[in-house]
């Protein structure tokens, strides 16, 4: 058994069926590290959000198997899940999707008390963690009243309450500006690195690729290293070399395109 | 993870949209009104139906063979009836009473009374005003008095004949008709009977029980049906229930039907715009049976608010109403409220199947959906 928190191995998603059929990730295999903090990053339509569900315990998988800690929670029951996904995972949602009802204390309570956690203990805790971010002073407010910013900690803190092993992010610095997306990404850092939680974010932001360990890309249902990956001088899109459908040599080094269309206008420049 | 959480999330979503929460409890309120303040009503009406049974100073009330009620009944016995009575051993006292249905007019208006002949005049219930009525007088109960205008010294026509009103009783009078006393013997007259009374009201030696003389009375006096003043007042009562029970069953299934609409689709509605919350929770990890417990709590919750509420609606009209309108007498039972609370239980399963199939049918993986 390596040291790694998530052995992903044949992983197939599949919706739909007949002429409807969408076959959204295609025998991937993957494997992440305790701490390691991960960015996948790919075009719309890729497979991102569907991978970063089946990882999350939220979407059932066609085929494979994705072990999380020595359990395979491709093959728990519906009864199993919710608490294993209470237990072990941290959810960060680009929209934040904090409850709007709950101030921002009982935001990251309800995720302890969902967890198991009760009364005053899971109070403290959700005080210790809020303050800890810097929001000492907003803890009864409704989450309608905070900024972005607050609301990113506020789901971060929500994310990280129950101490998960792996941290889940959709899209984390999107709704923020730049000062509040350093912010998260720095608190995402430290989560990873002093907490341990091996930390997944799904993005388009190519800044996330600064705290990250790995940057994958995520195109047609399968991962390629971003490192292998040539781009196209004309429209910029990243491209497999061994998949791309044109490429030319110039001045002895190769240029590698997304279509014959671009080829073609590069060699009309 | 049965254990309640510290967080409360259902008072806080219900709390967090005010006004629908106060629309449904109200919406609920109204359904759960009617079936209280009908219930009420008839309840009112009861209490007034034997009002005059259970003040009449009665142990036992005598009627012909077959014959336990007064209301919308006929009953007549020899006048000799009174004498044979006062013959059988334990009876105090015996006194026939004639007991007719009438229309009391005054100029234009009018109104419906059960006329009763009693040479007491209606002793031994209290007159709020006047005295006793003699030959050509009578007493009449003031919510009657009052809509016909009268007064004691005003006159008022009965079959034809006018009397001079003496007196009034109170808290004899129901929505549904009123009482009013003449001596026996003139109305005999007016009617042209004589030798018959409708009942003999008797009265008990101490150390005889009520059950007990009824019994012997029945044994010892032919043709008579003897009933102790408890089940004679029961008797009664049940004649007006068999006439309403129909209406009340109808009005409690219109407040229940009314009721689980409301509450339906307050829920319904609450469930559609916090569906982001619950896939939140549920990807969070809360299981769907604790969902589905939210919605059910929430649910529950605005039917035991608007239950209290229309409680509280019928306690006020019941303490109001006879001082707007004093034959409308609301009596609030335990029963009623019990059967007005099962119907709220009853409302609160059924709504809460809305928002439970909704949220049973979320998709946690939404969450990740823009």
């Amino acid at each position: 058994m390596s040291q790694a928190l998530v052995r992903i191995h044949g992983l197939v998603k599949i919706f739909g069926d007949g002429q409807t059929r969408v076959e959204a990730v295609r025998g991937l295999d993957l494997e992440l590290q305790r701490g390691e903090i991960v960015l996948v990053m790919g075009p719309s339509g890729s497979g991102k959000t569907t991978l970063l569900s089946m990882l999350g315990g939220l979407l059932r998988v066609s085929e494979g198997a994705i072990w999380i800690d020595g359990t395979n929670i491709a093959a728990l029951g519906e009864r199993e899940l919710p608490p294993f996904r209470a237990r072990t995972f941290g959810f960060i949602f680009q929209d934040f999707n904090l409850v709007a009802a709950l101030s921002a204390r009982e935001n990251v309570e309800v995720a302890l008390n969902i967890a198991g956690g009760r009364g005053p203990s899971a109070r403290e805790r959700a005080c210790t963690l809020l303050e800890s971010m810097g929001l000492g002073d907003r803890l009864d407010f409704p989450v309608d009243k905070l900024s972005g910013g607050e609301k990113q900690r506020v789901a971060i803190a929500r994310a990280i309450a129950n101490g998960p092993a792996l941290v889940l992010a959709d899209e984390p610095t999107a709704n923020l500006d730049s000062h509040h997306g350093a912010e998260t990404m720095r608190l995402l850092r430290e989560l990873a690195k002093e907490e341990g939680a091996t930390v997944v974010i799904v993005s388009h932001d190519e800044r996330l690729g600064e705290v990250a360990d790995r940057v994958l890309w995520l195109e047609d249902g399968q991962l390629k290293a971003l490192q292998a990956l040539s781009r196209d001088p004309v429209c910029g899109m990243l491209i497999d070399p061994a998949e791309a459908p044109a490429s030319i040599e110039q001045d002895g080094a190769p240029l590698y395109f997304c279509s014959r269309g671009c080829r073609d206008e590069f060699l009309a420049r | 993870m049965t254990a309640r959480m510290s967080v409360p999330l259902a008072r806080r979503q219900l709390l967090f949209r005010k006004g629908r929460t106060l629309a449904g409890i109200a919406g609920i309120s109204a359904a759960l009104l009617l079936v209280l303040a009908l219930n009420a009503i008839f309840a009112g009406i009861n209490d007034r139906l034997t009002a005059y049974i259970d003040g009449s100073g009665a142990d036992v009330i005598v009627a012909q063979r077959g014959v336990d009620t007064m209301h919308m009944t006929q009953s007549a016995l020899p006048e000799q009836t009174a004498t044979a009575v006062v013959a059988v051993p334990g009876v105090a006292g015996a006194k026939p009473i004639l007991y007719v249905p009438a229309m009391i007019e005054r100029g234009e208006k009018r109104g419906i009374v059960y006329l009763i002949g009693d040479d007491s005049g209606g002793a031994p219930l209290p007159l709020s005003a006047g005295r006793r009525p003699d030959a050509g007088e009578i007493v009449l109960e003031r919510s009657l008095a009052e809509r016909l205008g009268a007064t004691p010294g005003s006159s008022v026509r009965v079959f034809g004949q006018s009397f001079r009103v003496s007196g009034e009783v109170e808290g004899l009078a129901s929505i549904l008709n009123s009482v009013a006393f003449v001596r026996r013997q003139e109305l005999a007259r007016v009617l042209g009977i004589g030798g018959v009374v409708s009942y003999v009201l008797v009265r008990a030696r101490p150390e005889v029980r009520a059950a007990e003389l009824a019994a012997r009375i029945e044994t010892s006096v032919p043709g008579v049906t003897a009933s102790t003043r408890e089940a004679f007042a029961r008797s009664e009562r049940r004649v007006v229930g068999d006439m309403t029970t129909d209406i009340v069953r109808a009005m409690i299934l219109v407040g229940f039907v009314i009721g689980v609409a409301v509450a339906g689709l307050v829920a319904y509605s609450a469930t559609l715009s916090q569906l982001r919350d619950y896939a939140v929770l549920r990807a969070l990890g809360l299981r769907a049976r604790r969902a589905h417990a939210l919605a059910t709590a929430q649910v529950g919750a605005t039917v035991v608010a608007g239950f209290l509420l229309a409680l509280a609606f019928v306690w006020v009209l019941a303490a109001i109403l006879p001082s707007l309108s004093p034959t409308l007498v609301l009596a609030i039972r335990t029963g009623d409220v019990a059967q007005a609370l099962s119907v709220a239980a009853a409302v609160t399963l059924a709504a809460a199947a809305f928002p439970v199939l909704r949220v049973a049918r979320i998709d946690p993986a939404s969450v990740f959906r823009r």
